[in-house]
Formats: structure tokens, C-alpha cells, sequence
């Protein structure tokens, strides 16, 4: 049986080792194009939130290539939308004529254990290694990103950051074996600080904050990052997968952010939208100089949180963008917001930060 | 005589200013783009180059609107510039205290808020053109009223239609509806207006700071049945300005002017005689699948844009 699962920017790479390493005939999704968004809106329910679709649309490239089952996690609990999307995209799917079916794993330990076994048969200890080997690709990419967020708007050669990075992702994509990652690790980290750039620029700082999918997808959100940087702006980014995974081992995360935000918001609304605001404070007392929110068009917490967001930049002053991005959303529409932003962005830094 | 040179392209109107040294409008065009950014282009060019004067140096190009990059890189501009950015400097050139800036076009809304000159928040419409110049333009065509009498018919109303206008679509049935039932024309434009304002406020403006002094911009500036509305409603004086349709040219010109640049990059008047091309095609090189633009002039490629990774814009 050949399974599939969706793509989710650079994570995609840590997931498809994951479940290589447990031994799981795996079709991996391609990176996310404008034309899978399309396939996958044609199917979807139109009302229902944007990565939905999105997601569709890499089962229905993955199909062509010869997927047969899909793996879907979900959220339990109180959080939003996203815990029906197993069942959701497999009516949708088998709505569409595809006899496909879509394998929900539900983020317990125990019931994720369960179903790992049963579809892969691998021992506790290859479970073991396999979630090894790819949270330590999962931390480096996620450092590259971070690292890339810093270089990007310094690089004297434009385009040297972007250009790495993708060598770089995929040299840690095709790697199978933990010796030699930790090779090329080494060999990683060595050229990326030989990137040649200019330390002395002080620059504005811009936080991106909403939702995850959104936040950490350049194939969704059309490159924000890389568009940021190019108007001379740093992005700093909270929000990635380990971040959510380690809220999910640990809960009390959520009691100290639910106590930072209390004047503002008193309960959860599910997903993240406690943390949106819980970052934008965070930035905003940092001395950031603007404040980005994406989310996907349907996103039931950060909707409800945007006027909450809204309150935030009225009292602190920090300025505020929200991005709503769906698969009607035209690139260009997105650029000249995100250049007016940077304009008022650049404002702020000089009169505060000059 | 050395000037500069903004060019403003929207998607309803084309807009060329050009100014002196002193900020003085020496000329001023507005008129339809036509749906071709072009050809609109061109004719601003060909006009210009008839009406000046023989010794007109110009110094800089700045080009804004929603084909600011496409104009730029015909033209050869030397700054291009988003329209917001454009607008707030325009604004803040006639009114040096202005707080907010209203700018209503074709197709796009804004509000710009100001503080010392400068930018520091602004919203524009998204994913919906409810309340812009394209709805009042269409519904002035059905009415068979000319759009420049607008507003004069909306000022007679005395007792105003309310018009539903969350969503343009519906405010054309209701408003059909009213007249059906034996709403007055006048009534039925001023509560037209009305609603824009009001939709305007609701979806663009929400929660943002509004302080006065308060500037309309753009097309719909032009409408004094609008700026009624919005004095009524925001019970705040609105500042018309001279020059209120072309504020984002003649900003985009005093950005270029502030930096101007040793040598301008402008073409000149006659790129206006030349047979200028665009074409796309889809880069196939990753799955990002960028729509790649092409620009020819004489057949003669001199810029591609459109691609995340610069394979071919560089």
C-alpha cells in the first residue's frame, strides 16, 4: 500500500523521513503550486478553511503518482476546524470519485503509537529511531530558517540566502543515514556563515505571527519572508513545528502564555490564537518595529483574534498587517500591501529606533 | 526648465503629473485607462510630449498604481513606488497636518493614517470592490446618469433611500428594488452614497484611528454627494484638495524629486512612437510555477519580472 500525506513547507522533509524510517511504502507530496491550490479548491467545500484545500490538492498530485492512502494528523480537543479535516477531505475525496481513503491520527501518544504500528508493523525501538532522525532534521531546518531570516536582508549578493538554502534542504532531504547527517550538518553550518553580509546594517524587525500553516509555508504565503527581507526588513518568526509539538508534550505552555494575555482575552479560541497574541506583546515590548498576522481566509481563532490585534497596535503603536490568503488572493494585491507596509515599518524604526 | 515626471496607472484612470523644482504642477492629465495600461501610457507620453514646452529637462520618472511595475519598466522610471506610499506624500504636500487620508478609486479603497507626515497604518480593500468607482460608475451607466452629475443629484435629496451595500451585488438589487417601488432618483443616489460610506467605514476603516484633518483623495473625491456623506457621517470636516484625482502621481512625483537621481533612466517622450509588447509565459523550472512577464520594445526585451527566485528577472 502506497501512502501519502500533505506538504507543509521545509517540515515536509522531516515528515517524509519520519515515516521512511518506519518503514512506510511512501508517494511524498510535491511542493505545493498554484495549480494543485486550484485542483484541490475544485473539490473542497468552498466554505471551509483554506489549508483544506490546499491540502486536497497535494492527495490529487500524489494520486496521479500512484498514492493510495493518505495520513492525515489531527488535532484533538478544543482546538478548531483542523480535527475534522481527516474526515472532511476523505468525503471530499470520495465525493470526487476517488477511491481513496484518508487515515486519521489523532495527536495522543498512545493513539498515534497504536496506528503506527498497525500500518507500518515497526518495533517500538524503530519507532524510536525514526523520531529521532527526524526531529534532528526538523531542528536544523528549522535553524536554517532562522539563520536565513537574519542573512536575507544583510546578503551583499541578493538572492546568495535563498539560493543556499534550497541546496541546503535538499542535501538534507536526500540524506538517509544519521552519520552522515551529522556530516553534512557540519559541512551546512560551515558554508551558510560564510555567506558574505553586511553585519554593521541595523534594521527594522518585523514579527510574523497567525497561524502555523500559514506562517511556515513560503509555497501558501508567497515567499512573505524573502519579500520582507528584500524591502531591507528582518523577520523573526516564533512559530514552527517544534514549537507546537513541544505545547503539545508540555501543557503548561499554554497556562503561562493564557496568564500573559489575560487583560485581552480570558479563554482559548482554539488553534493558536492565544499565542498570536501572547507574540504580538512579546514584539511590541521588544521594541519591534511592525507586527505581520497571516491566516488562512476561514480561520476561525485568528479571525476572532484580529480585532484583539487590532487593540494592540492602537496602544502600543507598533504597526499592524493582517493577511488573509486564500486561493483568491493575487500575488500582486499581496505585494503592494507588504510595500506600504515596509514604508510605515521604516518610519517607525527612524523615529524610534534612530 | 528641469521637472520630474509622476505616473500614477489604475486600474479605472491614468494619471501624469509633472512638477518643477518649486513642487508647482506644470501639468496635469487625467483620463481612462481603457483596460490598456499600455496604450494608456503612451498616450499620456504622446500628449505631453505636444503640450510642453520644447525646453522641458526632465530629472526623474516615479511611477505607483496597480501597474506601477509594468509603467515603471516601459517608461524606464527611476523610482516605483506603491500607491499608498504615493498618496500619503501627496496628501501630506497639500495638507502638512493631515491625520487621515480617504483615497477611493477604481478599484481599490484606502485610508491612510498619518501622523507628522509620515505613514503609520493604513488598510486597503482586499477581496471586495464594494463601495469603489467602478460600482458608482456602473450604477450611474444603468441610471443613465452622466457619473460627473452624480453628486449634484444626490445633494437634491432631501430624505435619502437607505440602500443595503454590505455587498455591492445586493446594494445594485436593493437598489433596483427601490425603484421599482417609486424611490426618486436622487434619493436613490444620495442613499447610494450613503451606503459606500458607510460600507467603506464597516469594512475598510474598521478600527483604525480617524482624526481630522481628514483628505479625500481619488476618483470618487470627486463626487460631492460622497464627501457629504462622509462629513455627515464622521461629523468631521472632509479636505477636498486641488488636484484631489491625480494626488498619486504628483506624489510619486516629489518622491523622485527628494532623491533624484543623477541620471534619469527615462526613455523619453518618444518611447510613446515605439511599439511596446508584453507577453507572459510560465516558468517551469520548480513547482512554484512563477508567471513570468516579458517586455519588449521594438521587438527588443528589456525586462522580465515576475518570478520569486530571479532566474530570469536578474
Amino acid at each position: 500500500m502506497k501512502y501519502t500525506f500533505a506538504y507543509w513547507g521545509n517540515y515536509t522533509i522531516a515528515i517524509k523521513t519520519l515515516l521512511e524510517k518506519l518503514g512506510i511504502d511512501l508517494i511524498p507530496p510535491e511542493k505545493t503550486s498554484s495549480k494543485a491550490i486550484e485542483e484541490g479548491s475544485k473539490i473542497a467545500p468552498e466554505l471551509y478553511c483554506f489549508p483544506l484545500k490546499v491540502n486536497i490538492g497535494n492527495y490529487l498530485v500524489a494520486i496521479k503518482n500512484g498514492a493510495e492512502k493518505v495520513l492525515m494528523v489531527e488535532n484533538v480537543g478544543g482546538s478548531c476546524r483542523q480535527r475534522y479535516y481527516g474526515i472532511v477531505q476523505n468525503k471530499a475525496l470520495k465525493d470526487a470519485g476517488y477511491n481513496i481513503d484518508v487515515i486519521v491520527l489523532k495527536t495522543s501518544p498512545k493513539e498515534i503509537y497504536s496506528k503506527i504500528k498497525e500500518i507500518s508493523g515497526a518495533s517500538l525501538l524503530q519507532i524510536w529511531g525514526a523520531g529521532r532522525f527526524a526531529f534532528k532534521k526538523l531542528r536544523l531546518i528549522e535553524k536554517l530558517e532562522k539563520i536565513a531570516n537574519y542573512l536575507r536582508p544583510r546578503e551583499k549578493e541578493r538572492g546568495e540566502t535563498s539560493k543556499f538554502l534550497r541546496w541546503a534542504l535538499d542535501k538534507i532531504d536526500k540524506v538517509k543515514d544519521e552519520k552522515e547527517f551529522t556530516k553534512i550538518k557540519k559541512e551546512i553550518l560551515g558554508k551558510i556563515s560564510k555567506i558574505k553580509i553586511d553585519r554593521s546594517k541595523k534594521l527594522p524587525r518585523v514579527g510574523l505571527i497567525g497561524e502555523i500553516y500559514t506562517v511556515c509555508d513560503e509555497s501558501i504565503n508567497f515567499g512573505i519572508e524573502e519579500k520582507l527581507a528584500r524591502e531591507g526588513i528582518e523577520v523573526h518568526r516564533e512559530m514552527n513545528l517544534t514549537y507546537h509539538l513541544k505545547k503539545g508534550i508540555f501543557p503548561w505552555k499554554d497556562w503561562q502564555i493564557q496568564k500573559k494575555i489575560m487583560p485581552y482575552l480570558e479563554s482559548t479560541v482554539g488553534g493558536h490564537g492565544r499565542d498570536a497574541i501572547y507574540e504580538m506583546l512579546h514584539f511590541a515590548k521588544e521594541g519591534f518595529n511592525g507586527v505581520i498576522q497571516l491566516l488562512p481566509f476561514g480561520c476561525m481563532p485568528e479571525t476572532t483574534v484580529r480585532p484583539i490585534l487590532e487593540k494592540i497596535h492602537q496602544k502600543t503603536g507598533v504597526p499592524f498587517l493582517s493577511l488573509s490568503l486564500d486561493e483568491q488572493v493575487a500575488e500582486v494585491g499581496l505585494q503592494t500591501r507588504i510595500e506600504a507596509f515596509a514604508e510605515v515599518v521604516n518610519n517607525h524604526f527612524i523615529k524610534y529606533n534612530k | 526648465m528641469e521637472t520630474y515626471l509622476g505616473i500614477d496607472v489604475g486600474s479605472i484612470s491614468t494619471k501624469f503629473v509633472i512638477i518643477n523644482e518649486k513642487n508647482e504642477i506644470l501639468h496635469a492629465l487625467y483620463f481612462r485607462t481603457e483596460g490598456n495600461p499600455i496604450n494608456a501610457v503612451k498616450k499620456g507620453l504622446r500628449i505631453l510630449k505636444k503640450e510642453l514646452p520644447k525646453n522641458i529637462q526632465i530629472n526623474g520618472v516615479g511611477s505607483t498604481g496597480s501597474a506601477r511595475q509594468l509603467t515603471g519598466i516601459i517608461t524606464g522610471a527611476d523610482i516605483i513606488k506603491n500607491e499608498i506610499t504615493a498618496h500619503a506624500k501627496g496628501a501630506a504636500f497639500f495638507v502638512p497636518d493631515v491625520r487621515t487620508v480617504i483615497e477611493i478609486g477604481g478599484q481599490d479603497s484606502k485610508i491612510i493614517i498619518l501622523e507628522n507626515g509620515v505613514a503609520v497604518d493604513f488598510a486597503m480593500n482586499l477581496i471586495c470592490a464594494a463601495g469603489t468607482g467602478a460600482f458608482l460608475d456602473a450604477q450611474a451607466f444603468r441610471l443613465k446618469i452622466p457619473i460627473e452629475k452624480f453628486g449634484e443629484i444626490a445633494l437634491k435629496s432631501k430624505s435619502p433611500t437607505p440602500i443595503g451595500s454590505r455587498c455591492t451585488i445586493f446594494a445594485e438589487s436593493d437598489m433596483i428594488h427601490k425603484q421599482q417601488i417609486g424611490h426618486s432618483v436622487e434619493d436613490i443616489v444620495a442613499g447610494l452614497c450613503q451606503g459606500l460610506v458607510r460600507n467603506f467605514l464597516a469594512n475598510i476603516a474598521k478600527g483604525k484611528n480617524i482624526k481630522s484633518p481628514i483628505v479625500f483623495l481619488g476618483g470618487v473625491s470627486e463626487n460631492i454627494g460622497m464627501r457629504k456623506a462622509f462629513e455627515e457621517t464622521l461629523e468631521e470636516k472632509i479636505i477636498i484638495p486641488k488636484y484631489n484625482t491625480v494626488a498619486g502621481a504628483f506624489g510619486v512625483a516629489l518622491i523622485v524629486k527628494e532623491k533624484p537621481p543623477k541620471k534619469t533612466k527615462f526613455f523619453g517622450f518618444e518611447v510613446s512612437e515605439k511599439d511596446i509588447r508584453c507577453t507572459s509565459f510560465q516558468c517551469k523550472g520548480c513547482p512554484n510555477q512563477c508567471e513570468v512577464l516579458e517586455a519588449r520594445i521594438e521587438g527588443e526585451v528589456i525586462a522580465r519580472w515576475g518570478d520569486r527566485c530571479g532566474k530570469w528577472s536578474s
